[in-house]
């Protein structure tokens, strides 16, 4: 604060200038451009990536505050114009606001998004970039991957939230079927992996911490390799450990389609309807592909296969 | 049997949760199940090196083949690898050989279980029965047809078989399995193991009878035999095998990196051995028993430096003691008092390797291995005027080794490598290997391979008790005539105290090799063809006439072999293989230059060794499952005519034909429990199949196995 203001004027000429100043700023700073409040749910690499990235792809007219969503009373984000809600945690905390700016909710699972409006047709004001893939998508990079699947193995928990009829569909129409499997406990875990994968050319792996775990993966990704069959995993780490290929999308890839889209806000001053990741990454293990014998087709490869059955993802 | 998906049930799941269990709902439709860290799994020293990247010719039988071909014995399964001649000596001595029969010691291929090596001293062969391990215990067998020193150390000259067994993580649960069959063939085990997050441990209890072969009880077919080959025939009927054994496996992984693996096991083996042979000569073996308990402990520790680097440490102990109280004949009379003998044998070692990736184009596995071999004999004569024999002995050898694998283009793959060794004898070996793989048609791999690999003489090759075998002829037969020499009373050998071999080194292989890998997704087929040229000098062999082994044998086998494997659908497969292989030696000409005593025979046979291997050989196996859990399997093998290398025109092996079959069917869900009984008949058509003893004839036999999982 500029001390000279306080030497000169004092009582309440202090004030009345600090208050002119303020709407001064807050009147050039409209003329500027908008202002954004990112909650972050979260200070690990991911959320930073996000918003390294984002803060790049801004144009500098853009204000950008980023705060933090467990902090109780977050007026500010109330004054913005815009809320961009990294995560579940944030996306919970913007939409609990009575009186709130319009919310992107982004680096979201669909189901968990949806999950939040169950009961309501739509909710205004909000809209999403979800973090993981269409059905479709996931399905043609699988069949880009390995085109002789024939039975896609999936692992579910009492606890899985997804909408898998997409998935059913888009392995039947490519002439697959999908072998599921319910996981009663965590120490049924191994059971159910025996018969899944004793029916199944490949196991697709699916956001489930139930199943998928730090502590499970060791025995389900040797499980699988005895079995001869692939995991198809969720991320990069996935692929590190030993699955074979994995389709997602980056937090910095989802940053640049944010800015793109708070861009886009601007201009129309409406959100988009709720969507899926513009771009895509794709990751291999070529050691597990060669000890496998399965003959990897390149990612230029893959990707083109992928736009020949349709998918237009990047 | 897996429910055909159906998504309304699951939706119905899926969306009732979400209703009832608010508590998880943030949890599990959280985005962190994305950002998950995981370490680092199938690591390079996990993943196996695929076919087609290898740098020899590698068959691989893995539990689905174990499963289909009925074998109830180990030994057998090396029935399904091309050119393996598997046989047994008795019902209870089972031995596996590559490039023909050997004698009923085969001690030119390098067998290791988890990377423990098991041949043993002093004869250096292995016992086959006296293996804490049960065929079910088994997850996967990689034969390497062809030396591989560089990689797998010494004594890997023809071949390397190497036993993986479960994974320690394999059965979460209980399994009891009963088998009740012909021949006394009565098997129990008791399987339990827990698969944790962090600790693994499986743990099998296992008690296997069978009463051998049956006896032949006329002329082998297509011969009449003459009085002086009935008296060269091995009466061996008394070769029952009752086998008690524990085995323990167990993994620690309490973070990404770090893995500590232990492993022991117990085996109680009681063998029918000895022969009533018809020849009225000294005979040291008659029809007694072979008791042996041994044991090993496995200690591992592998840690993941990186992504690409892994450090692996192994030390183990293996420990055999036997022994066997034989009443001892002259002239077909008993003498009074028995024979004692023992022997101990234990082998340490411990090995480390690190394991090292430059790039993704180049991987370099280094280590080095120490190992003490320990052999103790005694022999005691309860009543007999001589004093026994004892004699202990100890070897140390170590090796140093380094293999790298170099993928130069995406097409060519150069596999380098050399072991250097020292053995127990001094003798100091380079074994070099260079292998290169072409795929330059996508699919199909062709491969040129040299190698050089060293055998080192066996403790018994060296020492062999030629001093005792005299003390014996003229003490008890006073200068009559004697038949055949002894070579020690009972089975157990003690080797002399002093070396009677002194001349005897190392010998020497050279094998060349051109090998075909083709791969047809369309016809889900695989197809594996292999020529290879093996040249052996400064072989050993026995010359009995200085009484000592020497190394002036020189050999050469060259051939083909192919397997194929084909799969119709997902629910049968098919496996053959064929071998095809001649072989010569200079053993005549060592017979005639008064260098040896091995000699035909039979007039006809011109070369001794080159008698003993089949000309073709072949084996077939083809599994259908069928629905509500019903699976088929059936075998055949072929082997044509041979000569055993070291038997009697009498043990002449005609044409060999078999098939064996398995049915089975499984249960599911009764009870929480699942279950399996099958039915498996060997030799089904009863095609007058013997090995290598005239006498071991295997008739047409049956067993049932049940089992029950919880």
């Amino acid at each position: 604060m500029p001390v000279w203001i306080k030497s000169e004027w004092k009582g309440r000429g202090t004030a009345l200038l600090l208050l002119c100043l303020f709407a001064l700023m807050s009147r050039s700073s409209r003329a500027e451009g908008l202002a954004v409040t990112l909650l972050l749910s979260d200070s690990s690499a991911p959320y930073q990536a996000f918003f390294e990235t984002l803060r790049q792809r801004l144009p500098a007219s853009i204000r950008l505050a980023v705060q933090d969503p467990a902090r109780e009373g977050n007026n500010s984000a109330v004054s913005a114009d815009l809320v961009v809600a990294v995560g579940m945690k944030a996306t919970e905390a913007a939409i609990a606001a009575v009186h709130r700016p319009p919310v992107l909710a982004v680096m979201v699972p669909k189901a968990g998004y949806d999950s939040l409006f169950l009961g309501q047709k739509t909710a205004s004001g909000i809209s999403a970039i979800y973090l993981d893939q269409p059905w479709e998508r996931q399905v043609a990079f699988l069949y880009a991957v390995l085109p002789d699947v024939e039975r896609v193995g999936l692992l579910y928990s009492s606890e899985t939230r997804l909408e898998v009829s997409p998935l059913l569909n888009s392995v039947a129409n490519r002439g697959g079927s999908v072998v599921a499997q319910s996981v009663q406990s965590a120490d049924r875990l191994f059971a159910s992996l025996e018969k899944v994968l004793s029916g199944s050319d490949v196991l697709l792996a699916i956001p489930d911490s139930r199943i998928y775990n730090a502590a499970s993966i060791r025995n389900i990704l040797l499980t699988s390799y005895r079995h001869e069959v692939p995991l198809i995993g969720l991320s990069q780490g996935y692929v590190n450990a030993g699955a074979l290929a994995a389709i997602f999308t980056l937090p910095e890839q989802i940053a640049e389609q944010t800015a793109r889209q708070i861009v886009a806000f601007d201009i129309k001053k409406g959100l988009a309807a709720p969507g899926y990741p513009e771009n895509f990454t794709v990751a291999l293990n070529t050691q597990v592909a060669r000890s496998l014998e399965i003959r990897l087709p390149s990612e230029d490869e893959i990707r083109k296969r992928m736009r020949n059955a349709g998918e237009v993802g990047r | 049997m897996m429910v055909p998906f159906q998504y309304r049930q699951l939706s119905v799941v899926v969306f009732a949760s979400l209703l009832t269990q608010v508590a998880w709902a943030a949890d599990e439709s959280s985005e962190q199940n994305y950002f998950q860290e995981f370490p680092v799994v199938l690591t390079a020293s996990r993943l196996k090196q695929p076919q087609s990247e290898a740098p020899n010719a590698m068959t691989v039988i893995d539990r689905e083949m174990i499963v289909a071909s009925g074998f109830r014995s180990i030994s057998d399964l090396f029935k399904l690898v091309p050119g393996m001649y598997v046989s047994y000596y008795k019902g209870s001595q089972p031995f596996v050989a590559y490039h023909g029969s050997t004698d009923q010691y085969a001690r030119r291929m390098q067998v290791m279980i988890d990377g423990r090596s098991v041949y043993l001293p002093p004869i250096s062969s292995v016992d086959w029965a006296n293996l804490p391990i049960t065929i079910d215990d088994i997850e996967r067998i990689e034969v390497i047809r062809g030396p591989a020193a560089a990689s797998h150390g010494a004594n890997s000259t023809q071949g390397v078989i190497s036993i993986i067994t479960r994974d320690a993580g394999y059965l979460d649960g209980k399994r009891v399995s009963y088998t009740r069959g012909e021949k006394g063939i009565n098997d129990i085990s008791a399987r339990f193991g827990r698969r944790g997050d962090t600790f693994d441990y499986r743990m099998t209890l296992a008690y296997r009878a069978d009463n051998g072969y049956d006896i032949l009880t006329a002329p082998p077919p297509g011969k009449s035999i003459t009085q002086p080959q009935v008296n060269t025939l091995l009466n061996n009927e008394n070769d029952s095998n009752q086998a008690r054994l524990l085995n323990f496996s167990a993994g620690y992984h309490p973070n990404g990196v770090d893995q500590f693996d232990i492993q022991f096991g117990l085996n109680r083996d009681v063998q029918g051995v000895g022969f009533s042979d018809k020849n009225p000569t000294a005979n040291a073996n008659p029809y007694h028993d072979l008791i042996g308990n041994s044991g090993f402990l496995q200690l591992g520790w592998k840690r993941q430096l990186d992504n690409a680097s892994e450090f692996s440490l192994r030390y183990y102990h293996i420990q055999q003691n036997q022994h066997e109280t034989v009443p001892y004949f002259v002239l077909n009379t008993p003498l009074p008092g028995l024979i004692f003998q023992s022997a101990q044998t234990s082998r340490d070692e411990i090995e480390v390797q690190h394991t090292l990736s430059f790039s993704s184009f180049n991987r370099i596995v280094y280590g080095a291995a120490y190992r003490t071999d320990r052999f103790g004999g005694q022999t005691a004569f309860s009543q007999f005027p001589v004093t026994g024999f004892s004699g202990s002995f100890n070897s140390n050898e170590y090796r140093v080794f380094a293999h790298d694998e170099w993928r130069i283009t995406p097409k060519f793959l150069l596999n380098t490598g050399a072991m250097f060794e020292r053995d127990g004898m001094g003798h100091q070996n380079l074994s070099p290997r260079v292998a290169l793989n072409a795929n330059v048609i996508p699919l199909h791999t062709l491969r040129m391979g040299v190698s050089v690999a060293y055998r080192t003489p066996a403790m018994i090759e060296e020492r062999y008790p030629v001093n005792r075998f005299f003390q014996f002829r003229t003490l008890y037969t006073g200068g009559a005539a004697i038949f055949r020499p002894l070579f020690a009373p009972g089975v157990l050998a003690v080797p002399d105290q002093v070396v009677t071999s002194p001349g005897v080194r190392p010998e020497r292989l050279l094998s060349r090799e051109i090998g075909y890998l083709g791969q047809f997704p369309n016809w889900d087929a695989l197809l594996d063809v292999r020529f290879f040229s093996d040249q052996v000098s400064s072989g050993i062999h026995w010359n009995g006439f200085t009484l000592a082994f020497e190394n002036e044998m020189s050999a050469a086998y060259q051939g083909v072999e192919a397997s194929l494997k084909k799969s119709f659908s997902n629910d049968s497969d098919l496996t053959i293989n064929f071998a095809h292989e001649l072989a010569n030696s200079n053993l005549s000409t060592l017979f005639a230059a008064g260098k040896s005593t091995t000699q035909p025979a039979s007039p006809w046979i011109s070369d001794v060794l080159g008698a003993s291997v089949p000309r073709n050989s072949a084996s077939l196996l083809y599994s259908q499952r069928f629905s509500k859990k019903v699976s088929f399997s059936a075998s055949y093998y072929y082997q044509d005519s041979l000569q055993p290398y070291d038997r009697g025109s009498v043990d002449y092996q005609p044409i060999q034909r078999r098939v064996d079959v398995r049915l089975a069917k499984g249960f599911h869900d009764i009870g929480g429990m699942d279950g399996e009984v099958s039915l498996v008949v060997q030799n089904l058509f009863n095609q007058g199949y013997t090995e290598y003893i005239a006498n071991n004839v295997f008739n047409r036999r049956s067993y049932v196995t049940f089992s029950l999982g919880w």
